[in-house]
């Protein structure tokens, strides 16, 4: 159907629309029309994403100078194929409406993993081996030295894509992966470098978010990607972990021993270098003189050994001469190294702020600030000239040096935290230095400030305002949408006692208690009776699984529930939990039903769907806090009360709840699909926790459901379940939570969609 | 003597039957026993008649096996010779024991067949007491149709049964009781030993292997329960156990589905994350600890648990559908034989494609175009959803409903004109009058209706029987039409004298009884004419078929 939003022609490429995805449009297009951030959310399976491309799509048609690019970014392989297929979707929808083929270009890229079609190379299992070999094969010297040397092996995609490729641009289209590497092995060129070209001039890019957020890879890839973008980050519950991971390093000592055999090669490599071509090392140091800026010919194929941060001020200065020289380079690493080695040898734990870190650095082997921040780039540099090809064994090298730039450039939202041992096991040493990043903004900033539009959206962002505060950001749009039902298909339950009255909780209290353990077998043996095909339960954590699963076990519960569905477990093994994860869909495909135990914030709760009778009830075991000892997070806690004044409560039970709404929000995908949430614990009731659920789940607990038995539940249960297994047709929805357009049109549904938009 | 013909396996003597001394023969198709003395078999059973053994426990005073046969009747042997009984039973057992499934393959499943069929359905029961054991035809005729029929017929539901899947909980229904004395006593049905083997195959080979050269049965099982590999929580590892390299089988069947990877790209945790944080990079929640060294016992117990079930849940589907793997597996081959094999990436897209499409599918918000389905309309959907309800409000036609109606009814009467030209003429019209009168032709169902009254109910059961005995045979002749084979025509002269026969066997008798009773005749009429039919079809057929000879 053509709508119009506000004066926007939109093309969407449905017969019907919800309600809330024409709020959500609305809310999107004011948005893009002040040139602001924005926060938005809607439940998942609603259609947020079609509504997105939809309104993006119509408003650069429709002004191609304001919005000239959207980088989409997701968070799994799967969802940022989904998205693709969306936009073709409505390319095709386009296609036909019009007449017309437009000149879209719209492409995903992903890592060479993904991407590579070299026969050799793409068979390998991992990544990082992929990078590695790849890199072996394109480097820039690698490439240089089979001038004088053509047996040396040889990439012929990336050749032939480095000969033709670049001249002719990619036709209009849309490129999932698959199509790339079809695209790639028809024409013979490299999709992976073919893809990192041509998002310079594609109409919409999907990719994951480790491109735009992650200095290492984002300096690389998206570095000129035009500032009049819109970036849509979907699914970003997460972001601020994502931010803070890719800025923090942790140091152990067997990192600094490698480290060592690492600094060990390099001073031989230098050495041989300077008796067969010595001319090479003096190139180099001018080159430093010059700048780094000279340095940076040819970076493309050289990924792997990016730059951290991206101040580029200090691109532009000239390297330190104390580190200029190779082998003053490699004594000062050297120097640093002992440096870190001294300091793993502590007794006890140790927390400082980089100031201080530099100021003690400086007395104990004079190591000053600026060639500290030189450190990656000249290491960089300097792997350069020695012409390595197996760049994947300096990881550790890399590693510090990278640290060493980060804890000069930043004196603030780090902290250094060194433990001698870990706390479960004091008496055997580990000691470990956590570099951790605070605040996850500085991740993100460049983001914010370089792109026009950043709109921040997911179907769990309760409370919306805690975002822009921990991101640092000032939005011009925040709204949450909730779900229009013409029947309540969800029905969230919050179960506190057992039958035996005993109260249900996870807290730290009585997580041993057996009464507990006991009645929470009850409740999931129970429900194993009463709900049809697949169950999930979650769990607050991986430890505290094994212990219940271990005292289901003993005590037989798990016999009797066997008796009802096979059980499948999440295990800490990601390909044991994929072969559990498919056994369970064929179980319930074939009807027998099983039940998935499995782990808040694990990857089976970040990644995986179950769609209709994959998960007909959700059942979160506990509260899931994250484990507040930890001293990073204690640190980050403080952090966040001194600068965004948020306390420390606020922080974990918003954090707790966005991982239990993640969880639950699992088994409703949509307005046809129906499903139970159960939460077993009775801190769910107090009002702190459930006005921190998003609004879509909050408005459908009522009172009586806030403290049941399990014999209670089990009884709304059924009920809520035979109700649910009536046929439910398109009619019923018509008019309710689905609109033809010309509902859409009539004054009064757009009176009632603008006031419950405002309800927010 | 008979036995001298077959070779006898086994003999021993001193063996009582019914309160008699005798001597017991295990002979290589039978068993049997003859009294001291005498040189034939009072008690000789085949084994395929033989559907179970069962012995005293022991401890017992006496000493006996009994024979379960597969029509319900036993036969208890008593072994007497004091010094060498239980020896002697033993080795009966033993040998019964290997024997009997043997023949137990060939154990006439068609039998076994047959007696269930009979069993399901009782019309058939009374059919066959009517035609076989009164000896109207021969069982084997009566069979020779009804099993063609299923063979040939509908063979679906009986010849394709579908397999039976395992329970689950199939371990958790083997309750260990205590015997009284620090022992625990675990009862073995076939069907879970059945899902034993079907869920691990390696208990299985184990126990061809073992059983019974090595190990005796019930051996096998004792340690199977003893076994780290039942209590797999416990890390006591005995190397000599004879399950510990099971586990370990288990343990590469498990790696090796692990290995094999997940077909649905959509799962695959593996390639979900896009670029993972190279190694140092991230905040390490909770460091992984590398070496197992430090895991307490109790962890790596529980997390063997763990594997445990999702192998057990695994396993346990498996088994429910190996067959239905097969096309599956199948389909897949074909599809990698036109594929560059070696390379997944050629045959991978379409699955890959098919989920994605399905999981960006929105399918309320398209016009709906899939087939009208019939729905199910409850009336009153609440009595489904909460069972019945105690106070129920009754629908009630209030006064003005029946007041309006009457009204009308009242006025559709006063508008009333007969349409006189299109009435019926009067000669059909008098007729009709005539039929319809008491003693007319449609009044006479009135008189039949009540047979209900008039015919005790035992006749008519008696009745109802023979119309179903006399239908079958009757269907038996007219299927032979037209008599094209010599089969055919053997058969139908042969079906022309079973009714004959049955005429006069039963539906004779009965019409006498009828007539002692004084009850109207024509009850049998329509039989009659039945096989008055079937007659003058045959003479027919044979007149031609004279005709046609000379």
């Amino acid at each position: 159907m053509k709508l119009n939003i506000e004066g926007l022609l939109v093309y969407f490429p449905y017969d019907y629309i919800y309600p809330e995805q024409y709020s959500y449009m609305l809310e999107l297009k004011r948005t893009l029309d002040a040139k602001g951030h924005g926060v938005l959310e809607m439940p998942s399976g609603t259609g947020k994403t079609i509504s997105l491309l939809s309104l993006i799509v119509a408003y650069q048609r429709a002004f191609p100078l304001d919005v000239t690019k959207l980088i989409y970014c997701s968070r799994t392989v799967p969802e940022i194929e989904k998205v693709v297929e969306e936009l073709r979707k409505l390319m095709e929808f386009y296609a036909k409406e019009t007449g017309e083929v437009n000149n879209f270009l719209a492409l995903s890229l992903s890592s060479r993993k993904n991407l590579c079609i070299h026969p050799e190379v793409s068979s390998l299992r991992f990544g990082k081996e992929v990078d590695g070999k790849c890199h072996s094969l394109t480097a820039s010297y690698i490439r240089a030295q089979r001038h004088g040397n053509p047996n040396l092996p040889v990439c012929r995609f990336y050749e032939e894509f480095d000969a033709v490729g670049r001249q002719v641009p990619l036709p209009a289209g849309i490129y999932n992966l698959d199509d790339l590497k079809d695209f790639g092995r028809r024409k013979g060129w490299c999709p992976y470098y073919l893809a990192r070209y041509a998002i310079i001039h594609a109409n919409i890019v999907v990719y994951s978010y480790h491109y735009l957020l992650d200095p290492k890879i984002a300096d690389l890839v998206s570095k000129e990607l035009a500032k009049k973008s819109v970036v849509v980050f979907d699914e970003a519950h997460n972001i601020d972990n994502v931010c803070i991971d890719s800025m923090s390093v942790n140091i152990t000592r067997r990192t600094l021993d490698r480290c060592q055999n690492n600094v060990d090669t390099l001073q031989n490599t230098i050495h041989k270098i300077k008796e067969t071509d010595a001319a090479k090392l003096r190139e180099e140091y001018r080159r430093l003189v010059e700048g780094l800026k000279e340095a940076n010919v040819a970076r493309e194929t050289d990924i792997y050994l990016a730059n951290p941060v991206l101040p580029d001020e200090v691109l532009q200065e000239a390297v330190p001469g104390s580190i200029r020289t190779a082998e003053h380079f490699v004594g000062f690493l050297r120097r640093f190294l002992e440096y870190l080695k001294a300091r793993l040898r502590v007794q006890h734990v140790v927390q400082e702020s980089a100031p201080q870190f530099l100021k003690d650095i400086f007395d104990k082997v004079c190591i000053d600030r600026k060639p500290l921040r030189f450190c990656a780039e000249r290491l960089q540099s300097l792997l350069r000239t020695l012409e390595i090809a197996d760049i994947a064994d300096f990881s550790a090298v890399t590693l510090i040096s990278n640290f060493a730039t980060l804890v000069s450039t930043y004196s603030q939202g780090f902290t250094i935290i060194i433990e001698p041992f870990e706390d479960r096991t004091p008496t055997i040493a580990n000691p470990v230095l956590h570099f951790s990043c605070m605040d996850p903004s500085i991740a993100i900033k460049p983001v914010f400030q370089r792109f026009q539009s950043v709109v921040i959206t997911s179907g769990t962002l309760s409370p919306l305002d805690i975002y822009p505060r921990i991101l640092d950001f000032r939005p011009v749009t925040m709204a949450s949408f909730t779900m229009t039902l013409a029947r309540t298909c969800l029905c969230p339950l919050i179960v506190g006692r057992g039958n035996d009255q005993v109260a249900l909780s996870s807290k730290f209290e009585t997580r041993e208690d057996f009464a507990v353990i006991r009645n929470y077998g009850n409740l999931l043996l129970e429900m194993s009776a009463v709900v049809p095909d697949g169950i999930v339960a979650f769990f607050t954590s991986y430890v505290y699984m094994e212990n219940i699963v271990a005292s289901w076990y003993e005590q037989g519960i798990l016999e009797n529930i066997q008796k009802n569905k096979l059980i499948f477990i999440e295990t800490q093994d990601a390909a044991e939990t994929s072969m559990a994860l498919e056994k369970y869909q064929e179980a319930c495909e074939n009807g027998r039903g099983a039940i998935l135990l499995s782990v808040a914030r694990g990857k089976v709760s970040e990644g995986i769907d179950f769609v209709h009778h994959f998960g007909r009830a959700v059942i979160m075991f506990g509260v899931p806090y994250v484990y507040t000892q930890s001293r990073i997070l204690k640190a980050r806690l403080e952090y966040l009360r001194d600068q965004f004044q948020i306390r420390e409560n606020d922080f974990l039970t918003f954090d707790a709840m966005r991982h239990a709404a993640q969880c639950v929000g699992r088994a409703i995908r949509g307005k046809t699909d129906y499903g139970l949430m159960i939460f077993a614990d009775k801190r769910y009731a107090r009002s702190d926790k459930r006005g921190k659920l998003p609004r879509w789940i909050q408005e459908h607990i009522n009172d009586g459901s806030l403290n049941l038995t399990v014999d209670e539940a089990v009884q709304l249960s059924k009920h809520f379940l035979r109700q649910m297994a009536q046929p439910f047709r398109q009619e019923d929805q018509l008019g309710l939570s689905l609109l033809t357009l010309e509902q859409l049109q009539s004054e009064e549904m757009l009176q009632k969609i603008s006031q419950m938009a405002h309800q927010t | 003597m008979a036995s001298l013909s077959e070779e006898v396996l086994l003999v021993v003597k001193k063996v009582r039957q019914r309160k008699q001394d005798g001597t017991l023969y295990l002979m290589a198709e039978r068993i049997a026993w003859g009294p001291e003395g005498k040189d034939r078999f009072t008690v000789s059973h085949p084994y395929s008649d033989i559907r179970c053994q069962k012995i005293s426990p022991d401890g017992k005073a006496k000493i006996q096996l009994q024979l379960v046969l597969h029509t319900g009747d036993s036969t208890t042997f008593h072994f007497a010779n004091e010094s060498t009984a239980l020896k002697d039973r033993d080795a009966a057992k033993e040998l019964l024991q290997q024997l009997l499934p043997k023949f137990k393959k060939k154990a006439n499943k068609e039998l076994e067949e047959k007696n269930r069929m009979l069993q399901e359905d009782p019309v058939l029961f009374q059919l066959y007491k009517d035609l076989v054991v009164s000896q109207v035809i021969s069982a084997e005729e009566f069979w020779a149709n009804r099993l063609g029929g299923v063979n040939n017929g509908e063979p679906a539901p009986y010849n394709n049964k579908q397999e039976v899947g395992i329970s689950g909980a199939f371990l958790a229904d083997i309750r260990p009781q205590t015997d009284g004395c620090n022992g625990l006593r675990y009862n073995l049905t076939a069907d879970i030993i059945e899902s034993i083997f079907r869920t691990y195959p390696a208990v299985k080979q184990k126990y061809s292997e073992n059983v019974p050269h090595n190990l005796t049965e019930k051996e096998f099982w004792t340690r199977f329960f003893q076994s780290h590999y039942f209590h797999r929580d416990r890390i006591n590892t005995g190397s000599q156990d004879i399950f510990s390299e099971c586990a370990k089988q288990d343990e590469k069947g498990l790696k090796s589905l692990v290995t094999q990877g997940v077909k649905n790209p959509l799962v695959d945790l593996l390639s979900l994350e896009d670029k993972t944080l190279d190694e140092g990079y991230g905040i390490s929640k909770a460091l992984p600890s590398t070496s197992n060294a430090n895991k307490s016992v109790k962890e790596s117990s529980n997390s063997a648990i763990i594997k445990r079930f999702n192998h057990h849940s695994a396993m346990v589907l498996a088994a429910g559908s190996r067959k239905g793997d097969l096309p599956t597996d199948q389909a897949s081959e074909t599809s990698s034989t036109d594929g560059n094999s070696r390379d997944s990436d050629f045959f991978q897209p379409p699955l890959k494609k098919v989920k994605l499409q399905e999981a960006i599918e929105y399918e309320d918000l398209q016009r709906e175009n899939t087939p009208k389905t019939v729905a199910l309309n409850l009336k009153k959907s609440d009595r489904y959803a909460h069972g019945p309800v105690p106070l129920q409000s009754q629908q009630y036609t209030t006064s003005q409903d029946i007041i309006n109606s009457v009204s009308y009814i009242q006025q559709e009467m006063a508008n009333y004109k007969p349409n006189l030209t299109r009435v019926l003429s009067s000669t059909a019209a008098t007729s009709a009058i005539a039929a319809l009168s008491p003693g007319g032709v449609l009044m006479q169902s009135v008189g039949q209706q009540s047979i209900n009254q008039m015919v005790p109910t035992d006749i008519q059961g008696e009745l109802k029987h023979l119309y179903i005995a006399a239908g079958e045979l009757l269907r038996h002749f007219w299927s032979c039409f037209p008599v094209n084979t010599p089969f055919l025509e053997e058969k139908v002269t042969k079906m022309k004298t079973n009714l004959e026969r049955f005429q006069m066997t039963k539906l004779r008798p009965f019409q006498e009884k009828v007539q002692r009773q004084y009850l109207s005749t024509n009850l049998t009429g329509h039989l009659e004419d039945m096989f008055q039919t079937a007659y003058s079809k045959f003479h027919i057929w044979q007149t031609r078929r004279m005709m046609r000879k000379t």
